[in-house]
């Protein structure tokens, strides 16, 4: 071995964003070699705690694992609840669950969208991104109530309802949001220090991100045109038409990509939402009796697939919940992404996967 | 870099687009989730929102007394996610769009919402028991209401009554 050869340790505070992850890294000189995934730090027993409250308490504490795709866990462990129950939900009611979920997709990946050059160094366009963002927080605010946690889902369909006013007022929004969006996308593409930054590096091949199954805008960075809501239709997806956005190049730069066209794609899905949407009931009307049973359901989350297990006895209460986030196959590839890199390009890696580490760890 | 410039420009004429809080108001949008009241006159005591308040934030307990139900609301436990309002059969609880929430450590037991349920003597037996709010006579018997004053029973006198009057009657 050379002398120069050695460990490194990153974090596991504040690596990328304010969340803990211990890397443990073998560089030989200042090139990536090989690396420890480190996690564990944010465990905080959420599916033990799902198995100590009732199914309606664990609305309110799924919706809680995670801020930016908040909204996407108890969407599906709604569906799941609702497979196992054999319920349908009011169509209107699949399209509200849409237009949330599709609301929440562009503020996480308008997150991101900042982040990456955050990382790099370009603060300004990092602020402009969270400025461009804070738009649709204030639609979150007025139109659900909360900028986070939107408490949309219930057992049956959902919790809120949006009058003439307010679609007028969401359309409006999302159109206001298409130019800043084209050019921060502009400036991305073109920006010479971005590209020199992100191109090419943390590169995932097409075979590998099949071998590691990685999901979401990582996979679809890699070339995979894998996206629950095409290949696995849910809540109105079945209705609507979704062109997922895929790059070939695997590199953060396409990851980056990936997300401005994601952004810019959901805001077509709300406009067809609203279009398409018909009148009706919301819910159910009544609070559903589980019976036993278990059941599996999945959707698209802003980082990739998500999938739940339910099973339930026939009390008031799960007998377990389990579930699968995105950021655990996605992870584990930056064994693949980092090596033969240089250390100034690590942060910059990890946050080109998006990660979640308070889901992947609950 | 040129095209960012423009940005920079048309940013810096614009001016900020924060304000200067708590120096300057910032108005919350109607419906927003905030701190909770709750209305006791419209509450039947059915407690819907207790069961399903993740937090633990509703407490419900029958007063030393037995006049009524001592009804709290402990704000600093809530998380606003507004399903004890979404469930509340009459909308007693509201969530209202009142984000202050500050308050000094030494007030955080004290920061409640605490209302109180008051019983009324049955019109039979004179046995007392939580009344049957006007929202919820209205959400039972429509628009002319409980004729029968059967709202203002016991379940036990009720369940007499009824039987007297025959199963068909409806
Ligand atoms: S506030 Fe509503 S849900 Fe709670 S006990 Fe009263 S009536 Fe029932
Ligand atoms: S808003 Fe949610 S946490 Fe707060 S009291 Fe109601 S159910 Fe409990």
């Amino acid at each position: 071995m050379p002398m120069s050869s050695y460990n490194i340790p990153i974090g596991p505070v504040h690596v990328v964003l304010e969340e803990p992850i211990y890397f443990k890294l073998q560089v030989e000189g200042e090139t990536v070699v090989g690396l420890d995934i480190n996690a564990g730090h944010v465990h905080r027993g959420i599916e033990f705690l799902t198995m100590q409250r009732n199914f309606y308490q664990n609305l309110t504490l799924t919706e809680r694992v995670c801020s930016l795709c908040s909204n996407n866990h108890p969407f599906t462990y709604c569906m799941a609840l609702e497979k196992l129950a054999g319920i349908e939900i009011p169509v209107r009611a699949e399209y509200l669950r849409t237009i949330a979920d599709e609301i929440k997709r562009i503020a996480s990946h308008l997150f991101n969208i900042g982040i990456i050059p955050h990382i790099i160094g370009f603060d300004s366009l990092f602020m402009h991104a969270m400025e461009v963002r804070e738009s649709m927080q204030d639609l979150k605010e007025s139109v659900f109530g909360n900028r986070m946690n939107l408490s949309v889902n219930t057992i049956g369909g959902v919790r809120y309802n949006i009058t003439d006013e307010q679609s007028k007022y969401i359309v409006k929004t999302l159109e206001n949001l298409k130019k800043p969006l084209a050019e921060i996308t502009k400036i991305c593409r073109t920006d010479a220090s971005i590209r020199r930054r992100t191109e090419g590096i943390g590169v995932l091949p097409k075979d590998k991100a099949i071998a590691y199954g990685v999901v979401g805008p990582v996979a679809r960075a890699s070339g995979l045109p894998y996206d629950v809501r095409v290949v696995n239709p849910y809540a109105a997806y079945d209705k609507l038409t979704v062109y997922p956005a895929v790059e070939q190049n695997g590199d953060v730069f396409s990851r980056l990509l990936v997300r401005l066209q994601e952004a810019a794609e959901s805001i077509r899905i709300i406009e067809q939402c609203l279009h398409d949407m018909p009148e009706g009931p919301t819910d159910l009307g009544y609070m559903p009796d589980i019976p036993a049973g278990e059941a599996i359901a999945k959707s698209e989350a802003p980082r990739g697939e998500l999938i739940y297990y339910a099973r339930t006895n026939g009390t008031p209460i799960p007998e377990r919940i389990k579930w699968r986030v995105p950021t655990y196959p996605n992870w584990a590839a930056l064994n693949v992404m980092m090596p033969g890199y240089k250390i100034a390009d690590i942060s910059v890696i990890i946050g080109s996967i998006d990660p979640c580490i308070s889901c992947t760890e609950r | 870099m040129i095209r960012f410039f423009k940005v920079i420009l048309k940013n810096i004429i614009q001016g900020p687009s924060t304000i200067k809080y708590p120096f300057e108001d910032s108005p919350a949008p109607e419906k927003l989730r905030g701190k909770i009241v709750h209305n006791a006159d419209a509450c039947v005591a059915c407690h819907l929102c207790e069961y399903v308040c993740a937090g633990g934030a509703i407490k419900m307990q029958e007063s030393e007394d037995h006049q009524g139900i001592d009804f709290v609301v402990w704000h600093d436990t809530c998380t606003f996610c507004g399903l004890c309002e979404y469930y509340c059969p009459t909308k007693a609880i509201h969530l209202t769009n009142d984000y202050h929430t500050a308050h000094v450590q030494a007030d955080k037991y004290n920061y409640v919402e605490k209302t109180f349920v008051k019983k009324q003597p049955c019109i039979c037996c004179g046995e007392p028991m939580v009344p049957i709010s006007p929202a919820m006579v209205e959400q039972i018997y429509g628009q002319e209401g409980d004729i029968r004053g059967l709202s203002k029973m016991c379940p036990q006198c009720r369940r007499k009554i009824l039987w007297k009057g025959g199963v068909s009657k409806s």
